[in-house]
């Protein structure tokens, strides 16, 4: 996760309070969700940006995960998300993203 | 608790990236960044007590003023290990990081631990002057990198005997121990042979180097009006070797104008070059350097002309960056002066 966007998560966390904030990636392999997923919870892995030893413990969705995608009208998902749904290892992400949620957010619902 | 100085790059710094890749060494008490992780995998057995942050650009292009500023800074805190890094596959930060652990070592002889992958030019460049913990590529390692170079560096500032580069993970640094083995070694050859005929794994006991191939140039089309220019890994030098291109390990190369010189003779040239007899090239510089053969082939209208300069450095011990980085620069100011082609010397 580049150290801009890092920046504004964490801005986005101090500003509303980190148990108000969601984080929906939509990064299309499961190594690099899982490390955005990561960066956003327990701190960034890379020690390189802003959120480096920062742990939010945010809640964290991949948009392809269930919860996520319920929520959505599937009208707007399918044209919005479907073809790249497709294209996607869902599972792939779908297990690394839900391993790094269970390990480290704050907030299990 | 035992004393770590870390020096890391104005992107790990969190100074910023590119554009602040020129500011001069700062010195932060503490962690900064990856320092962290690194603490963290030191479980209190070492304290990390200043970080060093320096730019890659600013290193690079002033590494003799930076590497003295940046030993001041550490000489105070006088730490049990040096550690830099981990680099990654960055270049300039790798290369930085390399220099810094050398003169460490060197100045001040305090172990040092760096973390590179395996194609970072500082490998090359420094393997043997500091324990080279490999990484993968990017940034994504540090999760991997950081534990096995806190070890390293733990070990190093308890004095404790160093493994293998197996054992520890860090790069060969060509140094070679002697022990008994288990076999002798014509069966344990003869097991190596059997595995490779079978297709198996097998591991060498004596790792070869891994060159590149160079594709050939298409012929010189007319040679009788090409410009040829010489150039050595020979180390002809004129007498006295004026820039002192090193013995072995050159860090350097040197271009010398032979514009009127018909031959190279013992009172003119001589070799700089440490790894073979230099009696015979000392006694006549053209038997590496033909400069009289190709006076003649001039002369005779065989070749266009021998270009006015002729560029020597040392091949003996030299890192393959280097010599691919003299290779570069000498290529082009050949370009630029309009050679045609190059006849390459060694020893």
């Amino acid at each position: 996760m580049d150290l801009e966007i890092q920046q504004r998560v964490k801005d986005i966390a101090e500003k509303f309070g980190p148990e108000n904030v969601v984080v929906i990636l939509g990064g299309s392999e499961a190594e690099s969700a899982g490390l955005s997923a990561e960066t956003v919870t327990a701190g960034d892995p890379t020690f390189a940006g802003p959120l480096a030893g920062v742990a939010l413990g945010l809640r964290v969705y991949h948009v392809v995960e269930d919860e996520v995608k319920n929520e959505f009208d599937p009208a707007v998902y399918d044209e919005q998300c479907g073809m790249m749904e497709m294209v996607l290892d869902v599972d792939a992400i779908k297990s690394e993203v839900g391993n790094i949620r269970k390990q480290y957010t704050k907030f299990n619902d | 608790m035992m004393k770590v100085v870390h020096y890391i790059n104005q992107f790990f710094g969190q100074i910023g990236g590119e554009e602040k890749a020129d500011i001069t060494p700062q010195l932060h008490e503490g962690v900064v960044g990856p320092g962290m992780a690194l603490k963290n995998a030191f479980k209190g057995e070492a304290d990390i007590v200043a970080t060093i942050i320096c730019g890659d650009s600013y290193f690079a292009e002033h590494q003799e003023e930076a590497t003295k500023t940046i030993l001041d800074m550490i000489k105070k805190y006088n730490p049990d290990v040096f550690v830099a890094g981990p680099a990654f596959n960055a270049g300039r930060y790798g290369t930085a990081c390399g220099a810094v652990c050398k003169a460490v070592k060197e100045a001040l002889n305090i172990p040092v631990v760096t973390g590179m992958y395996i194609e970072n030019p500082g490998v090359d460049l420094y393997k043997k002057d500091a324990y080279i913990v490999l990484t993968k590529n990017s940034a994504v390692g540090m999760r991997e990198a950081v534990p096995k170079m806190a070890k390293l560096a733990l070990k190093l500032a308890k004095g404790e005997p160093m493994g293998s580069p197996q054992e520890e993970g860090y790069i060969p640094r060509g140094i070679r121990k002697n022990y008994i083995a288990d076999e002798r070694g014509s069966k344990r050859a003869v097991d190596m042979l059997v595995k490779k005929v079978n297709g198996e794994k097998f591991e060498t006991e004596f790792e070869m180097p891994s060159f590149d191939r160079v594709a050939p140039n298409p012929p010189v089309k007319d040679i009788t009006k090409a410009k040829i220019a010489l150039v050595t890994s020979g180390g002809i030098v004129p007498k006295g070797n004026p820039d002192r291109i090193e013995s072995s390990s050159a860090s350097k190369f040197g271009k010398y104008d032979i514009d009127g010189v018909y031959d190279l003779t013992e009172a003119t040239y001589e070799t700089a070059h440490g790894g073979y007899d230099p009696t015979y090239a000392n006694a006549d510089a053209d038997r590496v350097l033909p400069v009289d053969v190709l006076r003649d082939l001039e002369k005779e209208g065989k070749i266009g002309s021998l270009h006015r300069y002729y560029y020597a450095t040392v091949g003996n011990g030299t890192a393959v960056a280097s010599a691919k980085k003299f290779g570069a620069a000498i290529a082009k100011e050949l370009i630029a002066d309009g050679v045609d082609a190059v006849i390459l010397t060694s020893t």
